[in-house]
């Protein structure tokens, strides 16, 4: 996909924008030494799960008998398919339905409801009229290494040879200065950056390398800083498992 | 039960717990609910076919041979780019791991796992670390949870008072030269996760 983005003259350029995958040193093969690949599929599906099953059956004895005797939860000519191109979609009992109203229900971190508010769903800013912005805003790698979590990155690339010396000069001036370049979007150049219309904002960090008359140009992405949580305070049991509060089940108190 | 895990740095020793923590213990979370004109709506997943239809839990990973046919994962060997077979690592909390000192390009080439906060296990003394962390350094040791395969990376990394450790894997970034130009296309990016909180760091 692509980027528009500006350097420190404010010219800009839309380059490409691509995702980052784990260098892999390791692969499974099968016991003939043949490379294997994973594939999903549908295990069960609404009208086969133990909800539909207990709507049916009505208590779990009556399920756990019906398991015996028959296999009311497979459905021997669909189970078992491979599974590509699925969407995601909201239902009613009468079938899929595609207009919604969306609410955001924002929670504390102990669980606690916080507020209610339509759901307002942002445009995407990383390829609009609007370039991304250099905020001017220089911090030392080690800085923030120290502060944030970068928990997403993506590469960008040229796409021709103009475009290259516009990001080469981006990446050694940010290899020499050792230094992240804060990304900001929108007009006032003061908004996180949203990849998609309604994804969650992103803080980004333009990081750069060169080596010789190569370079190396990372957008790291962060939404987390790095600090002790308030409920994870010493002296808690400390396990090696996520300790977030789950919410409650969905109330579904009509707004 | 609180797992120890210990850690070596310059020949001490010392014994660590750690917790698992996450954006939403921080800053809480956000939950979508939609509705139509008569009560709340169930998200769910379509399948290709535009029928099936299903919930969480809906879906299995199977392991294919080159054939399709599915192979049972405990026959699988781990093998290296060269083809040769692996040795099976350990679980980290069955040996003494050595701290070395990492470079911070290293850390940011890191694609994040999981983060961690760590404490002095059993009220165990971590001070010699934390001083090491606070003057600004950053250690790190192959980490695997259960043993297996492979390892993965562990940071660990100070703010503050506060020692964290940081799970991750090594990303393949490439350097591009001249000749090497990508070209645009207009697919979107994939939504990278869920909702959540705005926030403003600065």
């Amino acid at each position: 996909m692509a980027i528009n983005i500006s350097n420190t003259k404010n010219r800009d350029a839309v380059v490409a924008f691509e995702a980052v995958v784990p260098k892999r040193e390791v692969a499974f093969v099968d016991p003939k030494g043949k490379p294997v690949r994973t594939q999903k599929l549908l295990k069960t599906d609404i009208e086969h799960d133990l909800t539909a099953l207990l709507k049916k059956k009505k208590d779990l004895n009556a399920v756990g008998k019906a398991l015996v005797k028959d296999d009311p939860e497979i459905d021997l000519e669909h189970f078992g398919m491979t599974l590509t191109d699925t969407s995601r979609v909201y239902v009613s009992k009468k079938g899929i339905i595609h207009l919604v109203d969306e609410w955001e229900v924002l929670k504390n971190p102990d669980g606690e409801t916080r507020e209610r508010r339509q759901r307002q769903k942002q445009s995407q800013n990383i390829n609009s009229d609007i370039p991304l912005r250099w905020s001017g805003k220089f911090i030392k790698k080690e800085d923030a290494a120290h502060k944030f979590i970068f928990t997403h990155k993506r590469q960008l690339i040229h796409v021709n040879g103009l475009t290259y010396d516009f990001l080469y000069e981006m990446a050694k001036e940010l290899h020499e200065r050792n230094s992240l370049m804060l990304l900001r979007g929108g007009e006032k150049g003061d908004q996180p950056i949203i990849m998609t219309r309604g994804a969650k904002p992103y803080n980004a960090f333009l990081e750069g390398r060169i080596d010789g008359d190569s370079y190396l140009l990372v957008l790291q992405l962060s939404n987390m800083e790095l600090k002790r949580p308030p409920m994870s305070e010493p002296g808690a049991v400390a396990t090696g498992s996520s300790t977030t509060k789950k919410s409650p089940a969905k109330t579904a108190k009509k707004k | 039960m609180a797992k120890e895990l210990v850690l070596s740095l310059d020949g001490q020793r010392f014994s660590v717990s750690f917790r698992k923590i996450d954006r939403e213990q921080i800053y809480g979370s956000i939950e979508i609910e939609a509705f139509d004109e008569r009560a709340i709506r169930q998200l769910l997943v379509l399948a290709a076919d535009g029928k099936t239809l299903l919930d969480k839990g809906g879906t299995a990973l199977a392991t294919l041979d080159e054939k399709g046919n599915s192979v049972e994962r405990n026959t699988l060997k781990a093998v290296n780019l060269e083809g040769e077979e692996l040795p099976v690592v350990e679980s980290s909390f069955s040996v003494r791991n050595d701290l070395e000192v990492a470079h911070v390009d290293d850390y940011l080439a890191q694609l994040v796992k999981s983060v961690y906060v760590l404490d002095p296990f059993e009220g165990g003394d971590i001070d010699y670390l934390l001083d090491h962390l606070a003057s600004g350094l950053i250690y790190r040791f192959p980490f695997s949870y259960r043993g297996g395969t492979e390892y993965d990376n562990a940071f660990v990394i100070g703010n503050g008072s506060e020692a964290f450790m940081i799970i991750g894997k090594q990303a393949k970034f490439q350097y591009s030269m001249l000749n090497q130009a990508a070209r645009l296309d207009s697919i979107e990016e994939e939504e990278i996760s869920g909702d959540d909180l705005d926030f403003d760091l600065f």
